[in-house]
């Protein structure tokens, strides 16, 4: 794994600079149900395509980002800050 | 004029000569011993592809011989062979092939005992070479990173073009070649006609040539895995981590050797081998030459061997060949209707593409019948190939295997592991007809020329066995690294990165014997003039904390600031207690939780002002808190800063009933328990440096956190150890810590607790305020409120012995749950420590067993800090 991420801040850089935060998944409401508890605590989507994930800058700007990235290809369509795009 | 040793004997080499080069002028003909018949081998290809010249260099084993320049004073040494490269014992091992077929491991020693018998056998004559021994001295390497718009693999005629062209249009362009000057094949197939273009590129100023380098990986987003051997003579290999916004492949064509009988003599030499002794090197490889080959190449050969005064005895085409002759070197060739003697054959082999590299890229091998050879095709973007690599310019094919299938024991198709073409028709005849198994049932192509020599010939064979073309039959995969690449390069320098506290020396002065946490270095405990016993040093330390005072480094801690309006709305939302509450001048105790209500860290929130807020974390988890903190913040456009104030803080904690007294000589603050009480914090002057003193007490006595800049962590550490000198203080290490807060049964997250621990199970209920809106982990820890299966109590032992840290609880003989901290108690006078048990057995007063040294030993459950229960003297 080599490929390389736009930081909004930095520029293209190697993904080694990143620390991978997992997928983007919107927190439940506070009196949401437990089912949709647990299914946000326990279970990811691991899709096979695109999807929306966090980056953390660790050796760069120290900032969270998001990205839309293909994790069968590893191409990055799209890198911007969390403000762009509600949580 | 230089000189090194082989195996102990001086050569001379003169200036340009490579190990093999200098080896072959004094009169070496055997270079290796083969893998698994020990057949002497000898020089092949001189280009660093057959596995034929690899000798073990100052302690490197399977360093080729033929591109590792000699060097004054180098000490080499022969590899599998024994005793001597000249009468190896265990060549033997070719009169005996008829028990040794092809897969003979699995067909022969199926039976478990005859492995056991043959292992220790086999270890000791299989594998090539041997690794530097332990007390070797060590190999320094290094790692580069290099950016270029345009990446040239190959310095030969194509490259050069390329990065001339590249260069002219303005783009910064980084020219790997894996030989010492530039020129590829140019250099011994047309001496002396080195291209302009050479001499125009190293004009450029925008071209960087890496010279003796090799790329080994294409990898995503134009990553170039680069092996550079010795880039300077202080470091023995670099490698570089090359990015390019394109990559031109121009890596070229190589040469193969041809199947007939005994082809593996030492004095058989491809074409391109012989060329390289005669122009690099100025060797004249024979005197008696038969040339194998067809058309202008063969007779291109012929007149430059002869203008070298060599003496072509023949030229023969390859389907009439039908085997060398001689033991250990070539004494003559047969061929159809006669043979000749000679003392060298030089064989014009087919040129094949070196696309390895472009196949690794994900390039799709097509076969071109044509050019006899499998050419890149689907290169992936921003990867293009030019020259000998794409098929220009090679001639038209050499059948391989020439004629019909030559099935014979001495036909040697792969050099690396003596795998004969007979070798191959078996394992094709039991089954394993597709390339890829066959690979790996016979181990073709799986050896040190990584299937450069034998892919072509061992498809070929496969091919015609099971009536399929060449295009059906397909290649092997290629992976990276290829070539090989050393561990040492991979690991890079050897570099351990060491964080010193800014006390670090004093606690040196001071005795102390150190212990690792992380990249922390943090005294356990210090020596003292009377005991460098652990235990009694610790013993000591432990008195003077209960007794008088003791003082701790602890600038380890994470030390976070959080500022901003919004500061204490977010830390409401992550921490499981509230903060927004907090009034300036008081400490809280904290815990962070995942949304799955499982303890992640703790440590202190200080109020330092309504929108100021000082955190402390755990030494291993300050990254993590940080970058969590980060994340909840992220996008919410809170009015929030964090920073990081680790590094620019030092910070010790001094505690013991006399530790006001030791204070209060050094500052003009009020420290009594009236105006400084337990759990506030206060900004002053302490030995006239500005410290924020939070009042907690991990410990368990009266105590104060004192937090300096870093640059003055020296100086506040020696005026507490001069002021306390009259109280007896001493310093405390990690050991005397442990000991001191099991005592409290004060948690140590990540030791006590683990990846399932929710704050009710580790009985601190009290840090999870439910009643709050809303935060990290409310919703699970809604749910197990109720009743944790699991419960972490303290014990103390009821008979002799300290159980160690991770002993089991056991119930009936059964693992119930398990000791997660155990010491020593002075004040006990037994053993104390913490441990999971089952909720039943978590009542005061319990009976628990714990096993200790295999014995079941009786303790009692008690909920209750063993010292200090009410915690008065944290408050004095």
């Amino acid at each position: 794994m080599s490929f390389l991420l736009r930081c909004p801040h930095c520029g293209d850089r190697s993904v080694y600079e990143f620390r991978f935060g997992g997928e983007v998944k919107p927190r439940p409401a506070p009196g949401a149900s437990e089912e949709e508890w647990v299914n946000y605590a326990y279970n990811r989507t691991n899709s096979a395509g695109v999807q929306t994930e966090w980056w953390y800058h660790r050796s760069g700007c120290r900032q969270w980002i998001k990205a839309v990235r293909n994790t069968r290809t590893n191409e990055v369509l799209e890198t911007f800050y969390p403000e762009e795009n509600a949580r | 004029m230089s000189r090194f040793f082989f195996d102990g004997e001086p050569i001379e080499a003169q200036p340009g000569d490579t190990v093999a080069s200098a080896l072959y002028r004094a009169g070496r003909r055997i270079f290796t011993r083969s893998f698994k018949y020990h057949r002497p081998r000898g020089l092949l290809c001189l280009s660093g592809h057959c596995p034929n010249c690899m000798m073990n260099v100052d302690g490197v084993p399977n360093v080729r011989a033929c591109v590792t320049p000699a060097r004054e004073g180098m000490r080499v040494r022969h590899q599998n062979a024994w005793p001597s490269l000249e009468q190896d014992w265990l060549s033997a091992a070719q009169h005996f092939d008829s028990l040794m077929p092809v897969g003979w491991y699995y067909k022969t020693l199926t039976h478990p005992s005859a492995w056991h018998v043959a292992e220790p056998w086999i270890r000791k004559v299989a594998g090539l070479g041997d690794p530097p021994p332990p007390d070797a001295p060590p190999r320094e390497y290094e790692h580069a990173f290099l950016q270029a718009e345009v990446a040239v693999v190959g310095g030969g005629p194509s490259g050069i073009a390329a990065a001339f062209e590249a260069a002219s249009g303005g783009a910064q362009v980084i020219l790997i070649d894996d030989q010492p000057e530039p020129g590829g094949h140019l250099r011994y197939t047309r001496p002396g006609e080195a291209p302009a273009s050479i001499a125009q590129l190293r004009g450029q100023p925008n071209v960087e040539l890496l010279a003796r380098a090799y790329c080994f990986g294409l990898y995503e987003g134009g990553l170039l895995g680069v092996l550079q051997a010795d880039p300077h003579p202080g470091a023995h290999e670099r490698l570089v981590h090359l990015r390019a916004k394109r990559v031109v492949v121009a890596t070229g064509a190589y040469e193969v050797p041809l199947l007939f009988e005994n082809n593996d003599l030492p004095g058989i030499l491809l074409s391109g081998g012989a060329r390289r002794l005669l122009f690099l090197h100025r060797i004249v490889p024979g005197r008696r030459c038969v040339i194998v080959g067809i058309g202008a190449r063969a007779e291109d050969l012929a007149s430059d061997l002869r203008g070298a005064g060599i003496e072509i005895v023949s030229l023969i085409s390859p389907d009439e060949v039908l085997g060398a002759v001689g033991s250990t070197r070539v004494e003559g060739l047969r061929f159809r209707g006669g043979s000749v003697t000679c003392d060298l054959i030089v064989v014009c082999g087919p040129l094949l593409p070196d696309a390895g590299l472009l196949s690794q890229a994900g390039a799709r091998l097509a076969w071109s019948a044509a050019h006899g050879a499998f050419l890149p095709a689907d290169l992936p973007p921003h990867v293009t190939a030019v020259g000998r690599v794409t098929g220009s310019g090679l001639e038209p094919a050499v059948p391989l295997p020439p004629g019909e299938v030559r099935a014979g024991k001495r036909h040697f198709v792969c050099l690396c592991s003596d795998v004969t073409s007979q070798d191959l028709v078996d394992g094709i005849s039991e089954g394993f007809e597709h390339i890829e198994t066959l690979k790996r049932y016979t181990t073709a192509t799986m050896g040190p020329c990584q299937g450069r020599m034998c892919q072509l010939p061992a498809i070929g064979i496969c091919a015609r066995e099971t009536g399929r073309t060449m295009g059906e039959t397909g290649t092997t995969t290629a992976r990276p690294p290829s070539p090989s690449v050393t561990l040492g390069a991979l690991a890079g320098p050897r570099h351990h990165p060491v964080r010193r506290t800014p006390m670090h020396y004093q606690h040196e002065a001071l005795g102390a014997v150190w212990l690792d946490m992380g990249a922390w270095k943090r005294p356990r405990y210090y020596r003292t003039a009377e005991s460098s016993e652990e235990r009694r040093c610790v013993q000591g330390e432990y008195q003077a904390v209960r007794e008088r005072a003791g003082m701790i480094d602890v600038s380890t801690l994470g030390k976070l600031e959080v500022r901003g309006r919004d500061a204490g709305r977010l830390l409401d939302k992550v921490y499981t207690n509230r903060f927004s509450d907090l009034r300036p001048g008081r400490v809280r105790y904290c815990v962070i939780c995942d949304d799955a209500g499982i303890m992640l860290d703790d440590g202190t929130i200080s109020s330092i002002a309504d929108d100021h807020y000082f955190l402390t974390t755990t030494t291993g988890n300050l990254e993590f808190v940080e970058q969590w903190l980060e994340w909840w913040l992220a996008g919410t456009g809170w009015d929030v800063h964090i920073t990081n104030l680790t590094g620019g803080l030092a910070a010790v904690n001094l505690a013991g009933p006399q530790a006001r007294d030791v204070l209060a000589g050094l500052t003009g603050l009020d420290v009594s328990a009236k105006a400084f009480p337990y759990m506030a914090c206060r900004q002053a002057l302490v030995a006239d440096i500005p410290a924020i003193l939070l009042r907690i007490g991990f410990v368990g006595e009266t105590g104060w956190e004192i937090h300096v800049p870093a640059e003055s962590g020296e100086d506040l550490w020696k005026a507490l150890l001069e002021a306390g000198k009259a109280f007896g203080i001493r310093a405390f290490g990690v050991e005397a810590q442990r000991l001191l807060r099991l005592e409290k049964q004060h948690v140590i997250v990540g030791v006590d607790t683990d990846a399932l621990t929710s704050p009710y199970e580790a009985d601190m209920a009290w840090v999870v305020k439910l009643e709050k809106n809303d935060f990290i982990g409310k919703a699970a820890l809604s749910r197990a409120a109720g009743d944790p299966r699991e419960q972490l109590v303290g014990f103390v032992m009821q008979e002799d012995g300290v159980p160690d840290d991770g002993s089991a609880v056991v119930m009936d003989g059964r693992p119930a749950g398990r000791v997660t901290s155990s010491r020593f108690s002075p004040r006990e006078g037994r053993a104390i420590g913490l441990a999971w048990v089952p909720a039943g057995l978590a009542g005061e007063g319990a009976e628990i067993r714990v096993r200790v040294q295999g014995r079941p030993l009786l303790a009692r459950v008690t909920r209750r800090p063993f010292y200090d229960p009410e915690g008065a003297r944290l408050r004095m």
